[in-house]
């Protein structure tokens, strides 16, 4: 322990001003700091933030402070820092259901002067810019990309089937499924052990049968659970696990799991966003060569053509401590088309910005996008279309489902009554 | 003399106690505030609500699927680790070759933390690959997949195995310490008078255990409580809530539905049952602690 003599008091005196000059610098150095978390801990994406973070510094001078949280635990520690009152300046989040209760609850920044200061109209596409960026007649999210949910398939498995073309209607993707079963190929991989990955197929089989309003309607709440349209595409559902069509035990397989089983050519394809083709890459599969994708095809006649999928985003929180470093950081990573190419192609993802060519894509993700180009309507997946309480309950059930298709009925109803609960709250 | 001890006493309690109470204190003071709120955690703006939190609680039918797998998980994470933890010490007292290298083996799972219990016992109970499953292949002759973590009526059971694996090696080292305190001449005397080997534990060793089995049993039952995080990592509380425990309950409400104001009125009731079981017990121990001096 030092004492402090008057012998050394004139030493004290003469590092007093190298003390207070490096407190200033350590306090200019803060105020270029922009404290960010995200859940793109991924070896890929964690590499590309930190190449996008080191151009970003380089051109504006903000540098960022990264506390990366791995995708699951990342909806948990961002509740525990706002419960805090410690939120980060900038954080990614889920467009959607999820951004409104942050928004409702008074816990994000709108960005509206940023985004005419930055002419965000003119980098954004307009109908993502509609459905992901306004809350409340705000703009509080800029989007870091979006995915769309499809059919991946091992294309080996499909040629030795036989199948040149790829359904575009029910009746057609039910003698798919036949063809794959009878060559001893589970049609199906579905990996609900984490519950989500589940949700893609009540989004599409509603949407398709019932429609985007109806949908839209029974997410916010003035629809039911326990009404005819959602017991028909849980009909369908229970039809398709009858048929044998989906690989045993969907509970025990996480969607990197059933993916696995696609790639090994022991289930033929997987219903699964485009991060899949991120993760196929990551394990040395070709997009076109190894591995392709269809669209889910039509079910009811006159039914609009709607694609699902998330968008995710950067957001400022209320209590951001570095507004300009923060807004600069999410006008960076949409605006700078070099930083958008390398996202979209590590993280499987879509560029949300008009600028991006889409012939930077491979030939996989091309296809996604212009799926998604000429889709009458872009829903989010069900967990970001309701509110998270809500979500809960359908999680839930569609994992009860996969176990126990025949009490779908059942089913139906209790998550009905504790929608209603849940939407109370 | 006196004066500085209390002065040195007070000095190195602060510490802790300032550590204890802003750790300890002031969140468990906090939960009861906040139960009486509808606060989501997000919005620094919330209500309050009264005893609305807690008159959810008795219509909840999560929480009453809770607080019954969370007996279940008490009673079986007590009863497992205590009895197999006793039936190895008395074998490994009985001086059976290598009793010194199986003792080590047994009582290494307690160095390891329970998330890595937990994943190492995932993949054990892996449906496709999983020693469980491969095992029960090899000795039936027929394939196996049964998805052990993933069907509700396994899933719990599951997860007791797994924490019984880890906690067993310390009831076990408890006993063996209570068995070299037993005299030597209360074992020979029963020999002499030709007491069959059940009979020797059942009236002597047991009854003298006493003491050893009130740590081990007050430690089974202070873990049994800390039990989240190897049930976080195994199943979550699934498959759809089959093994949530009052915890996991609780952490679902309060992270995943952001009902804040409801997960702190059940941590709250799961506080007073845990000080309820603490304080029956406590006293029992007391009464033990009484007759054997």
């Amino acid at each position: 322990m030092i004492e402090l003599t008057k012998r050394r008091l004139p030493k004290a005196a003469h590092a007093a001003p190298v003390l207070a000059l490096a407190m200033s610098v350590s306090l200019a150095s803060h105020a270029n700091e922009v404290t960010i978390s995200h859940y793109f801990t991924g070896e890929l994406g964690k590499a590309a933030i930190d190449r996008i973070a080191g151009n970003f510094a380089e051109e504006s001078g903000f540098t960022l402070k990264d506390s990366p949280v791995g995708h699951e635990d990342f909806k948990t520690d961002i509740l525990v820092r706002a419960a805090g009152g410690s939120l980060p300046d900038v954080f990614s989040y889920w467009a959607g259901a999820r951004v409104q209760f942050v928004v409702d609850s008074n816990s994000l920044t709108p960005i509206d002067d940023m985004w005419a200061r930055e002419g965000m109209d003119d980098v954004i596409a307009k109908a993502l810019a509609d459905s992901a960026t306004l809350y409340n007649g705000n703009r509080y999210l800029v989007p870091a990309g979006y995915h769309y949910a499809g059919f991946f398939y091992n294309k080996k498995v499909m040629d030795d089937a036989g199948v040149e073309e790829f359904p575009t209607d029910w009746e057609g993707f039910l003698a798919l499924c036949d063809t794959l079963k009878e060559m001893g190929v589970a049609p199906i991989a579905l990996g609900s052990k984490n519950r989500w990955p589940a949700q893609f197929w009540f989004d599409y089989l509603i949407l398709r049968t019932a429609g985007p309003d109806y949908r839209a309607s029974l997410m916010d709440g003035s629809a039911s659970y326990d009404d005819p349209e959602v017991h028909t595409a849980m009909a369908m559902w229970k039809d398709l696990v009858d048929r044998g069509y989906f690989v045993e035990n969907a509970n025990a397989d996480s969607w990197t799991d059933a993916s696995d089983r696609v790639s090994r050519g022991e289930a033929a394809m997987t219903l699964m966003g485009t991060w899949i083709t991120g993760y196929w890459n990551g394990n040395g599969l070709s997009p076109g060569e190894d591995y392709d994708f269809f669209e889910f095809p039509a079910i009811t006649e006159g039914v609009p053509n709607a694609v699902v999928g998330p968008v995710d985003g950067w957001v400022i929180s209320a209590n951001a401590e570095n507004i300009p470093g923060a807004e600069a950081w999410l006008a960076y990573f949409i605006k700078n088309v070099d930083a958008q190419v390398e996202w979209a192609s590590v993280q499987g993802a879509l560029s949300g910005n008009v600028n991006v060519d889409p012939s930077v894509y491979n030939s996989v993700m091309q296809r996604a996008s212009a799926a998604v180009a000429a889709a009458e309507a872009f829903a989010f997946n069900y967990d970001l279309a309701t509110p998270p309480p809500v979500a809960e309950v359908g999680l839930s059930m569609f994992a009860e489902f996969m176990d126990d298709p025949d009490n779908y009925a059942s089913l139906l109803s209790d998550s009905q009554d504790a929608a209603m609960q849940a939407f109370d709250n | 003399m006196e004066k500085s001890n209390r002065f040195w006493r007070a000095i190195l309690l602060a510490g802790p106690l300032a550590v204890f109470s802003v750790f300890v204190i002031w969140p468990l003071l906090s939960s009861f505030y906040y139960s009486f709120t509808n606060w989501n955690g997000f919005n620094p703006e919330y209500d309050f609500i009264g005893f609305s939190n807690y008159t959810k609680i008795v219509t909840d039918k999560l929480f009453l699927n809770a607080a019954i797998n969370t007996v279940i998980w008490m009673v079986a994470a007590i009863l497992l680790p205590t009895l197999l933890g006793l039936a190895l010490a008395l074998l490994i007292d009985s001086r059976v070759p290598g009793g010194t290298i199986f003792k080590s083996i047994f009582y290494l799972p307690i160095c390891l933390s329970a998330v890595v219990v937990g994943q190492i016992w995932v993949w054990i109970y892996q449906q496709d690959w999983g020693l469980l499953n491969t095992v029960i292949s090899l000795v039936t002759g027929e394939t196996m997949r049964f998805p052990w973590l993933a069907k509700p009526d396994t899933a719990l059971g599951s997860v007791i195995v797994a924490w019984s694996w880890q906690q067993t090696g310390l009831s076990m080292v408890i006993f063996l310490a209570g068995l070299t305190s037993i005299p030597e001449e209360l074992l020979e005397v029963c020999e002499i008078e030709g007491t069959s080997t059940w009979q020797k534990i059942r009236l002597v060793v047991i009854p003298l255990l006493a003491p050893a089995t009130v740590v081990v049993v007050a430690l089974s039952v202070i873990n049994s409580l800390k039990g989240f995080d190897i049930l976080y990592i195994m199943t979550g509380g699934g498959p759809f809530h089959s093994s949530d425990t009052l915890a996991m309950h609780m952490y679902n409400e309060s992270f995943r539905k952001y009902l804040m104001g409801y997960g702190s009125a059940i941590s709250v009731v799961l506080f007073l049952v845990t000080l309820t079981v603490i304080r029956i017990y406590f006293r029992q121990l007391r009464k033990v602690d009484e007759i054997h001096g």
